[in-house]
């Protein structure tokens, strides 16, 4: 369905970030400025998610045409479920982490553009996550990772600039080979467009004759490898920890939040749609037609998220600086997700968009909970922290309720994520996964303690540079950042059954195509895939009504002996026991051995066909015979 | 025409990577640089080759289109629509032009990202004094 107003959820923060150029002195007024932006973006994506969800299946893709040039030629924004929910996460992040950075940052590093630059990552961020066409996507990328190098070296201090040539080569390389990755797709496709490729996959899969083009996988492969540098996979998150390590840490939460996300949410819509594809046609469990998913992928997937979880939280569990134990668990989080995406049902897609969501609020909870940690002792080194349970208790209780999400304890929002993904895991036999899940669950829990006994609960030996009371009353929008996040990531524990709705409804989406397609190219683009599907299924369908339909014609189908015992049937006896239940008729021969033909009447059959002439006695079936 | 392009994408990319590889930031800058480039050509060798087919050439011959702006008959035109197509279909002549908007814009995302690196190596000079890597990793270390 068409809705124009989608493509404010982009042009208000561009908007905001010119106008907060001009305003770049004036820090009241910049902040203003940022504030509103983000508060428009979250009431605006919440209001259309809300929309969505109720809407029928028809009107549940809102796609707005730039310039009104059709689909596949021009530049398509789409906004579904999934969009819709990473949008909201992304915007309550955003203004969580912009709220808190006013009473953390330096004035002067303020100064230096980071107002628009925020709003610029956001406008990246938002695009990112609503177009609807590669190269569109590559774009965006840009977008967001221009904003992300200059926050990365905002304030230019030695330390950041050394860690920041790691993270901007890393970006530029893997932006080299989306690029690449694109113009190969072109090559193939002839098109960019998201839903139109995956209508050419569709096609393609649907029809017996034709196939991918060579080289596909290793398309898929490339392009893997892109989002998974950004989206930190095993073994390519290297980068990350350094990199978090160094910045600003209300920044630091937001690139925890985000950048990963952003990543990993382009393998959730990309892949299932498009690059999983084996060119074969599937159904799943509820006997709609989804895509083959290709093998080499799936372990690629699967590998990749069992290590990123595990390797990750032993890292985690390895280090001793709070910034550092957090940078390394947004990698092993990140596997979860992968998790989710390598099972690919409709089901463990919708708890990883859901797992997306909360590790997004939770993950910036717990780094911007990490600043008023920093601010309380001057340092986040976990050996000379201690006390902060008497000193600044309400901090304590945030601090714990992030982190308990963030392990996944009932009710709390982590565990319905984990749960789900974990379950479909168990479900799709990827159970060594759903193992590797529950102990990177426990070590998680591990981790987290450490900072909590460690940071809260020692004695004080903390010689602090700062008295408790004038922390608190400098950090006020600290606590106003934290608080509204962890606000959200209880809603999402309390409320997980409304976030699952529109969890499911993406799951459902990214599995099966047809929706998103039809929304974007227009009424009966998927036509051609549906004839397709109805060709080739009509054999199989033929096979099932035969041998429903065996019973039909007596004893010749169910095999020579119970032939030869119904021509030795006298024709007096051989009566015929009709059942008439529409739109089959079986017709069973009664007589000598009319109750072992119609025993197995009723077992093909079973409960489907109520038969009073038939009963079940303890020595076997008999036939009541009028 | 594809297979020289091949190898210049192939070239390029072992410059660049040499030069990503040094010791040198300002080397790293340039293979930076260098690596754009060979992702832009690799996009001009996949969009599709500028000789024309035996069966599109049949098409423009059937069509009776009278090629003008190439030296041998069997090149495509530059993709410009003239007068002379207005009602005669010049696809099959034309080279395809998405690919090479799809690279403009390549260049000046690359042109913004290499601006951004080139400020960052003058403030890195100018706050360490030094833009070789292992200098700057030993300072890393000692601090």
């Amino acid at each position: 369905m068409t809705d124009h107003r989608i493509i404010l959820l982009c042009v208000i923060p561009l908007v905001a970030s010119l106008v907060s150029i001009a305003l770049i002195n004036r820090r009241a007024w910049s902040r203003l400025v940022g504030v509103l932006s983000f508060t428009m973006m979250l009431g605006l994506a919440f209001s259309l998610v809300l929309k969505i969800t109720d809407a029928p299946e028809e009107q549940s893709v809102l796609v707005s045409q730039m310039g009104g040039w059709t689909a596949p030629f021009g530049i398509s924004i789409i906004f579904d479920s999934l969009s819709g929910l990473l949008i909201c996460a992304a915007a309550a992040v955003g203004l969580g982490a912009y709220i808190h950075s006013f009473s953390i940052l330096d004035p002067r590093t303020e100064r230096r553009y980071y107002h628009p630059l925020m709003q610029m990552l956001m406008f990246g961020v938002n695009l990112s996550f609503m177009t609807g066409d590669l190269f569109n996507l590559f774009v965006a990328f840009e977008i967001m990772l221009m904003a992300s190098y200059a926050l990365l070296v905002i304030g230019t201090s030695l330390k950041q600039l050394r860690q920041a040539y790691k993270y901007i080569l890393l970006n530029v390389l893997a932006s080299t080979i989306f690029l690449m990755g694109a113009g190969m797709v072109y090559g193939m496709f002839g098109t960019l467009n998201i839903a139109d490729l995956a209508r050419i996959i569709a096609e393609i899969e649907a029809d017996p004759t034709r196939q991918l083009p060579a080289g596909f996988n290793a398309l898929a492969v490339m392009f893997l490898l892109v989002f998974g540098l950004k989206g930190a996979f095993f073994p390519l998150w290297f980068w990350l920890p350094d990199t978090y390590y160094t910045i600003p840490i209300s920044i630091a939460g937001l690139f925890g939040g985000l950048l990963t996300k952003v990543g990993v949410y382009t393998v959730a819509r990309l892949f299932p749609l498009i690059f999983s594809s084996n060119g074969d046609m599937m159904t799943n469990s509820a006997g709609q037609w989804v895509g083959g998913t290709s093998s080499v992928i799936m372990i690629i997937l699967a590998v990749a998220a069992a290590f990123t979880m595990f390797l990750a939280v032993l890292g985690a569990v390895s280090q001793h600086n709070v910034r550092k134990i957090l940078a390394v668990h947004v990698i092993s989080q990140v596997g979860y997700m992968v998790f989710g995406i390598a099972v690919m049902s409709g089901h463990a897609l919708a708890g990883c968009a859901f797992y997306m969501v909360q590790h997004m609020v939770v993950k910036c909870a717990l780094f911007l909970c990490c600043g008023v940690m920093e601010k309380h002792a001057g340092t986040d080194d976990l050996d000379s922290l201690g006390g902060l349970l008497k000193r600044d208790w309400p901090l304590a209780v945030l601090f714990f309720i992030a982190a308990m999400s963030l392990v996944g304890l009932p009710p709390l929002s982590g565990f319905f994520g984990k749960m789900v993904i974990i379950r479909e895991g168990f479900a799709e036999d990827l159970w060594i996964l759903g193992v590797i899940g529950l102990v990177t669950g426990a070590l998680t829990l591990l981790s987290m303690l450490k900072i909590w006994s460690y940071g809260y609960w020692n004695p004080d030996k903390a010689p602090t540079v700062s008295q408790p009371q004038a922390v608190k009353s400098s950090c006020r929008s600290a606590y106003a950042g934290i608080v509204m996040l962890v606000g959200f990531a209880l809603f999402l524990g309390f409320g997980a059954e409304a976030v699952y709705k529109v969890a499911n409804r993406a799951g459902e989406q990214l599995e099966n195509p047809k929706t998103y397609i039809t929304a974007v190219l227009g009424e009966g683009a998927y036509e051609q895939v549906d004839v397709l599907i109805a060709a080739r299924t009509v054999e199989p369908e033929e096979q099932v009504a035969e041998s429903i339909a065996a019973p039909q014609v007596s004893t010749e189908e169910t095999g020579p002996e119970d032939e030869q015992a119904a021509s030795e049937l006298p024709q007096d006896l051989a009566k015929r026991l009709i059942v008439e239940n529409p739109p089959y008729t079986v017709s069973i021969p009664l007589g000598k051995h009319g109750s072992i033909i119609a025993e197995q009447a009723v077992s093909t059959q079973g409960a489907l066909w109520p038969m009073p002439w038939i009963t079940q006695t303890d020595t076997g079936w008999e036939v009541i015979e009028e | 025409m594809t297979m020289v392009l091949a190898i210049c994408v192939a070239v390029t990319f072992a410059v660049s990577i040499y030069l990503m590889l040094g010791r040198e930031l300002k080397g790293v800058a340039m293979g930076v640089f260098l690596l754009g480039h060979a992702a832009n050509l690799s996009i001009i060798a996949m969009s599709g080759s500028p000789v024309q087919t035996d069966a599109q050439q049949q098409t423009a011959e059937h069509a009776g289109v009278h090629l003008t702006s190439v030296d041998s008959p069997e090149m495509k035109d530059p993709p410009i629509l003239t007068n002379q197509y207005a009602n005669e279909q010049p696809l099959a002549q034309m080279v395809d032009p998405l690919p090479q908007a799809l690279i403009l814009t390549a260049i000046v995302i690359g042109f913004g990202v290499m601006a951004f690196l080139l400020t960052l190596l003058v403030v890195t000079n100018r706050k360490a004094r030094t833009i070789e890597v292992s200098d700057l990793a030993e300072e890393a270390r000692e601090a």
